[in-house]
């Protein structure tokens, strides 16, 4: 025993002194060698890089067991744990880091833009310094390819799709109304304010299973997640007023602003073609209150309030004095979200939004009370398995309470009110099988309990990294949306409105260049057909209408070759026909236009510490129905173009003063026409151009910012 | 034989001695506690003295690893992952390949957010969080400058109140400001008093933590020199 006992002690001794050999191989996934990786022992000094053959040899006095490391850039590091003298000729095969800037990206149908987005079709500044975007995010997508300019409207009409067919979300919860009310013909604006927002997602088609009710397109925006200091921001502008101020603490933040809008100065220097009792005046405030928990918990708390009113009479080619419309709505907006992440790489996402709008409308002498109550609720779990492997699911929850009270001329009183609350939930996997390929593929089960109707919807998108700088992606998925309020107030029998798209992408990028195509396939099922001229309580509806719409989506940026100079183009080409509402028959809407082109240009003079902005906006002609031909949208108006400029001068770091012009050359562009009711003596149905209210829009303003901090200013803001 | 007594230890341990075990171990572990520190000092000095030659002689993925090395086998010491970062992220700089370049800063923050766990609050580590975000700045202001300058001016503002006398900070903020007020054609004076401060802080720095990052007098007193030239013309 003792003789034994000596021995092994011996042994024990010498492999304590002994040095051991550590050796072997680093190559990538082809098993081609890597030259350069770090290779070492963990918590030791012991270690070595490999030479150029992938190979590399190094000794320790470390016994037992060991985790040994190789490290290097763009790959994933390496763990291996094992007794030491295990660790001899081994062969490591790296894996690449799919999460670098080079990797795949599944992307078909989404620009990115803001923190976090590998490929940035639209920069933050973006937002809000394109000219003729006004300082509205909506009017800088309205420059990227597959959304058509009506410039009446104002909303986003993307890829045949009409505006209700985009649905937008903050931190994941659905706003309800994002747009503010304006009258017949003017366009409207986003009512959330650009600089609440670091990210911005605009994806055209085949997004996420997470999203739903929306036939055509989302817009997710992320919110920002901590102010960096405290600041309190003042602005004088042609059209009105805004103050904002944030306030810190050690884990909480407060944000609030509030602006104030008067039209009536500006109308009374440049009238316009509408008569104006009341201009518009609009009166906002939002505050935002941020919560860390703990480490990774963020809790925002988002609230938004306006008020909207304008009376206004306009013209109307029936009744000589024209209709008058009077306006006062009433919006408030919260949003909550929170989001954490736990052990094992679980994270949580969960949030409410509530809305409360009121509209009390004045046409000609009926009156409309609308009130609309809806709200969001949502818990979505992400797993973390690995780099290349994650899960998301979730179930969420869509209740709208509509009320309408009409009261027509005679005084008689209508009330029409719904319930429309939907049930949801949804599942996605998103896959690295490489760097090269990847995929989504999820699944979204609804139910409408106003419908009495389930819906799955399967969404899946792939991409495969097809050169060093270029890519290609396919999408495909189903997408369900109630019918709209409008339908559902007089009419619930129904089924979910219906699309599937099909997508093929191709991008390339290269320093600072981008160039993206992109084509896509529609088809519209289940589409709301009525047989009155507008939607009624008396009307028969049916699901019985349908449609396609496929085109060819190019997209240029380059910010390399002019010094100083970025610029983009986008052209969309769209073939567009369907059967909804009221048409007899099958035909391209009014509101899609086959060729929609723009071209922003910015530039940065050093000298006159200037930003000066271009931008030129073309849509070819709509369809209208001209009653004095067969037919039905059987006439194309004129083409639509626009040329707008902008100029930031920086009067000090915390001073800026702006100049915006829309439509520099006052294009007479027009929007429409519209047909008297009853031809006239020769049989002629006369008619009247509906132009835009106004050629031009001129707008000035000056921002200061006052903050510890002497270089902060609006930029970003405006 | 001297083994002898060892195998007695090692035979008593066997009868189940409990508190004699417990001794030898404890008594095992200082001494192995002694060891191990006393071996890891030199270790740890030679390594990061080859780390900064390497460094001195532009072979930064070498220093890097080195540095990365370093730090694991000092799991309590901030400093190796802070240089690991600062080589990185000094050596991304010029880099033309936006691929590369994330590559690259994403690697410096690993390292930069391990130190931070180790010294939170360390004025010396915000300046490497600045100076990460300015190399994204330098390669591409449009993209990167809304969001990244204002993390700088908070960075900076953070790190003069905890070390409102610490050269480095105050030469970097200086720096910076320094740029922003040449591009709107503001007096650079200002700024040129805080950078002589800072080498007047420099010059009185007592330099006592061995591999702590004093550098910073050199480039203080060039600025400074440029500062002087500028008055001296006008």
């Amino acid at each position: 025993m003792k003789q034994f006992l000596f021995l092994l002690f011996i042994l024990t001794q010498l492999s304590l002194t002994a040095q051991t050999t550590i050796s072997g191989k680093v190559t990538d996934n082809k098993g081609l060698p890597i030259g350069g990786a770090n290779v070492y022992l963990d918590g030791t000094y012991d270690g070595t890089a490999t030479i150029d053959n992938g190979t590399f040899t190094f000794t320790t006095e470390e016994t037992g067991e060991q985790t040994l490391i190789v490290s290097f850039i763009s790959f994933e590091t390496y763990h291996l744990t094992d007794l030491v003298k295990n660790l001899k000729n081994i062969t490591i095969k790296l894996k690449e880091d799919v999460n670098t800037l080079d990797a795949v990206i599944v992307n078909a149908g989404s620009f990115k833009a803001g923190e976090n987005a590998k490929v940035t079709a639209l920069k933050p500044l973006d937002i809000v310094t394109t000219a003729g975007a006004m300082g509205d995010f909506i009017g800088a997508l309205q420059t990227l390819p597959g959304t058509s300019n009506v410039a009446e409207d104002g909303r986003l009409f993307v890829r045949g799709g009409d505006a209700e067919e985009t649905q937008i979300f903050v931190d994941g919860m659905r706003v309800f109304s994002p747009y503010s009310p304006t009258a017949n013909n003017i366009p409207t604006r986003g009512r959330l304010s650009p600089f609440l927002f670091k990210g911005i997602t605009f994806s055209t088609g085949g997004y996420s299973a997470e999203y739903g009710q929306a036939l055509s397109s989302v817009l997710l925006l992320n919110s920002i997640d901590e102010p960096e200091e405290e600041r309190t921001d003042i602005s004088l502008m042609t059209v009105g007023a805004g103050i904002g101020n944030t306030q810190k603490w050690k884990k909480n933040s407060l944000s609030i602003n509030a602006s104030y809008i008067n039209l009536k100065p500006y109308q009374e220097l440049y009238p316009d073609n509408n008569e104006w009792h009341k201009p518009v005046q609009s009166f906002g405030g939002e505050a935002v209150y941020r919560h860390k928990i703990n480490n990774n918990g963020l809790l925002k708390l988002y609230g938004a309030f306006s008020t909207v009113n304008f009376d206004v009479t306009q013209e109307d080619i029936n009744i000589q004095e024209g209709i008058r419309f009077g306006m006062k709505n009433r919006n408030l907006y919260f949003n909550t979200s929170y989001k954490d992440f736990f052990k094992n790489d679980w994270s949580i996402q969960t949030g409410l939004s509530y809305a409360n709008d009121y509209s009390d409308l004045d046409i000609i002498d009926n009156t409309v009370q609308d009130t609309e109550n809806a709200a969001h609720l949502k818990l979505k779990l992400s797993k973390f398995y690995n780099s290349r492997f994650r899960l998301n699911f979730g179930a969420e929850y869509f209740i709208t309470n509509f009320n309408e009270d009409y009261t027509a001329l005679n005084e008689d009183t209508y009330n029409y009110t719904f319930n429309n609350n939907i049930t949801a939930s949804f599942a996605e996997a998103n896959i690295f099988f490489s760097k090269k390929l990847a995929a989504n593929i999820g699944l979204r089960g609804e139910y409408s309990s106003l419908l009495n109707e389930f819906t799955a919807s399967p969404r899946a998108s792939i991409a495969y990294k097809s050169g060093a700088n270029s890519q290609v992606s396919l999408a495909y998925g189903q997408f369900y949306q109630n019918p709209r309020n409008e339908y559902l107030k007089f009419n619930t029998n129904f089924s979910a409105e219906n699309t599937s798209h099909l997508i093929a992408n191709y991008q390339y990028v290269k320093n600072k260049q981008i160039f993206r195509a992109e084509a896509y396939y529609k088809d519209y099922n289940n589409l709301v057909k009525y047989n009155t001229e507008q939607p009624l309580p008396t009307a028969n509806y049916s699901n019985n209408g349908a449609g396609f719409a496929k085109g060819l989506d190019l997209f240029w940026r380059d910010n390399k070759t002019i010094k100083n100079t970025e610029y983009w183009v986008s052209y969309s080409y769209l073939d567009t026909e369907r059967d909804y509402k009221n048409y007899p028959t099958k035909a391209t809407p009014s509101f899609a236009s086959q060729h929609n082109a723009s071209v922003v240009i910015k530039h940065f003079i050093s000298n006159l510490k200037s930003q000066v902005g271009l931008s030129y906006n073309f849509a070819s002609g709509r369809n209208y129905t001209d009653p004095n031909k067969n037919g039905f949208l059987n006439s194309k108006a004129k083409n639509y173009n626009a040329v707008n400029a902008n100029w930031a001068y920086l009067i000090s770091q915390q001073k800026i003063l702006y100049f915006s012009v829309s439509n520099v050359f006052g294009t007479q562009n027009i929007n429409g026409y519209q047909f008297k009711n009853q031809s006239n003596s020769n049989g002629v149905f006369e008619s009247r151009t509906i132009r835009p209210a106004a050629d031009r829009f001129f707008f000035v303003g000056f921002f200061w910012t006052i903050s510890d901090n002497k270089k902060d200013n609006q930029l970003d803001n405006l | 034989m001297h083994n002898q007594p060892k195998v007695m230890i090692f035979e008593k341990a066997i009868n189940n001695n409990i508190k004699f075990n417990k001794m030898k171990k404890l008594a095992l572990l200082v001494a192995f506690v002694c060891v191990a520190s006393v071996t890891a000092q030199t270790q740890y000095e030679k390594g990061m003295t080859k780390a900064f030659e390497l460094w001195k002689n532009k072979k930064n993925i070498e220093a890097v690893q080195i540095f990365e090395r370093i730090s694991t086998a000092e799991k309590e010491n901030w400093l190796p992952p802070y240089y690991a970062a600062t080589v990185e992220i000094i050596s991304a700089f010029g880099v033309k390949d936006e691929a590369v370049l994330t590559a690259k800063l994403n690697k410096a923050k690993t390292f930069l957010d391990a130190a931070d766990k180790l010294s939170e609050n360390n004025p010396e580590i915000l300046m490497s969080y600045a100076l990460l975000n300015t190399a994204y700045i330098a390669f591409d202001g449009q993209k990167y400058g809304m969001t990244l300058s204002g993390k700088n001016v908070a960075i900076y503002n953070k790190a003069l109140a905890l070390a409102p006398n610490n050269p480095r900070v105050i030469l970097s903020k200086a720096e910076w400001d320094m740029g922003a007020a040449k591009f709107f054609g503001q007096p650079l004076e200002p700024f040129c008093k805080d950078v002589k401060k800072a080498v007047e802080l420099f010059k009185k720095e007592e330099q006592t933590i061995k591999f702590y990052p004093y550098s910073g007098l050199d480039r203080a007193e060039k600025i400074m020199k440029n500062c002087e030239k500028k008055s001296s013309q006008n």
